[in-house]
């Protein structure tokens, strides 16, 4: 269970861009002098065993919300517990719990998956009996074992997502959460991934999933929570998100929300 | 429970060691390319010394007639060949267009039996040129003969009071410094330059890899996610990259000292003797001193590495310290350059300064042991600053 509560993210920034003599752009309205607030006050839930859905568009502040959630980054104001956990007074025990995964995270390219399954379980504090079993179990669940003892760096794209997922699920994390993990993958490795976003669901883990494609919204989230300008713009179920955007389309219903769609 | 440091430590070393970037800086530069270097330099230097001792040199002399006795004393002398030139407004021409090696005019005495002057024309920029010491050879002996023919026609004949007549008083310099403080004082200050610059060459790759290697591949994030203190990481880190540079600088010292071992009498057997004198004592002094050299190297490069985007930015970054490195290293090579309260306070000289003292065998040991104190304090608030630096967002997430 994921309890996310009046968040808010602010970066400074490194010089106004405002100038006195050239005529003013129109500006970001998260733009505060220099300070810039990427995520604003939002606050939502996410139950264990369903599928939540982080939806908005591009530099909507998506992946830093994620980022503070998966500790990465403090949080300026506000805070989120996962299980009960608070992400900023214990932010190690939220870590041992979770499992993150985007598309864009590489690999060691000197390691084999083995080393690096060990690295991370060994990091989070798996013992060698637990690791080596829960190695064994990814392992043929993904169907890894051809390549298992291969360095990373030889590996083709799909065989490295499936390193990727391996890795976040090594210590068995009751949170699991997804930025963008099907970005630039080919039909096969993106279905791979929602499988095991379904999978994760099944087994009663709470899932966060960013995503652009509206496909993959309707057919594995439960939930979906939509983010504009670093705010909150709505919360609920998929049919709830087609009735508040007027239109069946999730992604008409998606620029209805955050207004962006124009009337043609 | 094992700790998170000694996993990152025993993953980042792994890989390291699986990286022949590294492997070339760390092992194969140190331990054989810089002797192999050495040997080839030496023996170009070796070579250029013969040429130039035994080539034979062109010679035209100008105003002769002052002096009959020059002509005879260069040609009966073996390795010289003269040769016509018409006039002295061509010498510097000759000499520029390699038609004569030198030149030798004459100018005569004011009075009759006076001094004769010789001026010698010659290329004078090579450094390995010996034409002014052959020369001088000549016209040495070519002095001994007229002064005797003058004494003797004098009535001095007795060759000790000739001696006597011609230089009544002659200076033995006889010094009191020991073979091993005048040899290192020459060639000890290139030692400790060696190290340093590989120290640093050795711990620049991994420190790079470790670091901007993490951002650039996208792995960073993922580390960032694991349940350990973020200082953990960085201890992991600095063991990995602080090893790689005691490594390549312990292995600078290897490569070096058996070059010196087995091929060092080539420059002169006093070279033999000195590196003999340094004993293990002093090999474990040196290697401590390059201790927190490395610790310093590591925490600064770790600590601009992760601040960078990519290996690119990083080498950008790294490529000004370097002449920070260079720069202080370099002072045990000038001469007048001593180890004294007020060097032993500038960082990395006065490491080079302290390993040239050592291979002296003349190390104020009280002074030494504040450098050591000074510099592992130093390492350990650069580690501190990099821990402290490893933490920030907006380093970590910088875009």
């Amino acid at each position: 269970m994921l309890d996310v509560i009046r968040l808010s993210k602010s970066f400074p920034l490194a010089k106004p861009r405002r100038s006195k003599r050239a005529p003013v752009p129109a500006r970001d309205p998260r733009e505060d002098g220099r300070t810039f607030h990427a995520v604003r006050d939002v606050s939502f839930a996410a139950p264990a065993g369903a599928i939540v859905g982080l939806l908005g568009p591009n530099g909507a502040g998506k992946t830093t919300l994620l980022r503070v959630l998966s500790t990465a980054l403090r949080p300026s104001s506000g805070t989120a517990s996962f299980d009960g956990t608070d992400i900023v007074k214990d932010p190690l025990a939220v870590r041992r719990t979770l499992g993150f995964l985007s598309g864009n995270t590489g690999l060691y390219g000197r390691l084999t998956p083995r080393e690096m399954l060990t690295y991370f379980g060994r990091l989070h504090g798996v013992g060698d009996e637990a690791l080596r079993a829960r190695i064994d179990d990814l392992v043929e669940l993904m169907g890894m074992r051809d390549f298992l003892d291969r360095r990373n760096d030889t590996l083709s794209a799909g065989m490295k997502q499936k390193v990727s997922i391996a890795r976040t699920l090594v210590h068995d994390p009751s949170i699991v959460v997804f930025d963008e993990p099907t970005t630039g993958l080919d039909v096969a490795a993106a279905e791979t991934i929602l499988r095991l976003v379904e999978r994760c669901r099944d087994q009663g883990k709470t899932v966060l999933l960013s995503t652009h494609h509206m496909h993959e919204v309707a057919r594995v989230c439960d939930h979906v929570v939509i983010i504009h300008q670093g705010e909150l713009r709505f919360t609920g179920t998929v049919a709830e998100m087609q009735q508040a955007g007027g239109s069946e389309a999730l992604d008409l219903a998606l620029l209805t929300i955050v207004g962006e769609v124009t009337d043609a | 429970m094992r700790s998170g440091a000694f996993t990152v430590f025993r993953k980042e070393l792994l890989e390291v060691s699986r990286d022949r970037r590294t492997l070339f800086f760390m092992i194969a530069m140190p331990l054989l390319l810089i002797p192999l270097l050495i040997q080839i330099t030496t023996d170009f230097m070796i070579d250029a010394e013969e040429e130039a001792a035994s080539a034979t040199l062109d010679y035209a002399i100008f105003g002769g007639e002052a002096l009959p006795e020059l002509g005879p004393a260069f040609g009966q002398t073996p390795g010289f060949s003269a040769v016509e030139l018409g006039s002295p407004d061509e010498i510097a021409a000759a000499v520029a267009d390699d038609r004569i090696d030198l030149a030798l005019v004459v100018v005569p005495p004011e009075q009759e039996g006076g001094q004769h002057v010789v001026e010698l024309h010659y290329n004078n920029a090579p450094l390995s040129s010996k034409v002014e010491p052959r020369t001088q050879e000549v016209l040495d002996g070519l002095g001994r003969d007229l002064r005797r023919a003058r004494l003797d026609a004098l009535g001095v004949r007795d060759v000790s009071l000739q001696q006597g007549v011609a230089e009544p008083v002659v200076m033995v310099p006889r010094g009191t410094a020991p073979m091993r403080e005048v040899l290192g004082e020459r060639i000890g200050g290139m030692l400790p330059y060696m190290f340093i610059i590989f120290c640093f060459l050795g711990a620049m790759y991994p420190a790079i890899d470790l670091a901007a290697g993490e951002k650039e591949r996208g792995t960073l994030e993922t580390l960032l996610l694991v349940p350990i203190p973020r200082y953990q990481v960085v201890l992991g880190k600095f063991g990995v990259v602080f090893i790689a540079g005691v490594v390549a600088a312990l292995l600078t010292l290897v490569g070096l000292g058996g070059w010196l071992a087995f091929r060092g009498s080539e420059l002169g057997g006093d070279i033999g003797a000195v590196m003999s004198a340094i004993g293990p004592v002093d090999l474990v002094l040196i290697a401590a001193m390059l201790v927190p050299t490395a610790a310093i190297f590591a925490s600064l490069l770790l600590a601009i590495s992760i601040y960078a985007k990519s290996f690119k930015e990083a080498q950008s970054y790294i490529a000004p310290l370097n002449m920070l490195v260079v720069l202080p290293a370099f002072l045990s090579m000038l001469p007048g350059v001593e180890l004294d309260w007020k060097t032993a306070s500038i960082p990395i000289a006065n490491i080079s300064l302290a390993i040239k003292e050592l291979i002296k065998g003349t190390m104020d040991y009280s002074m030494m042991v504040a450098i050591l104190g000074s510099s592992t304090l130093l390492a350990a608030a650069l580690l501190w600053a990099a821990t402290w630096w490893f933490g920030r967002e907006s380093v970590l997430f910088r875009q």
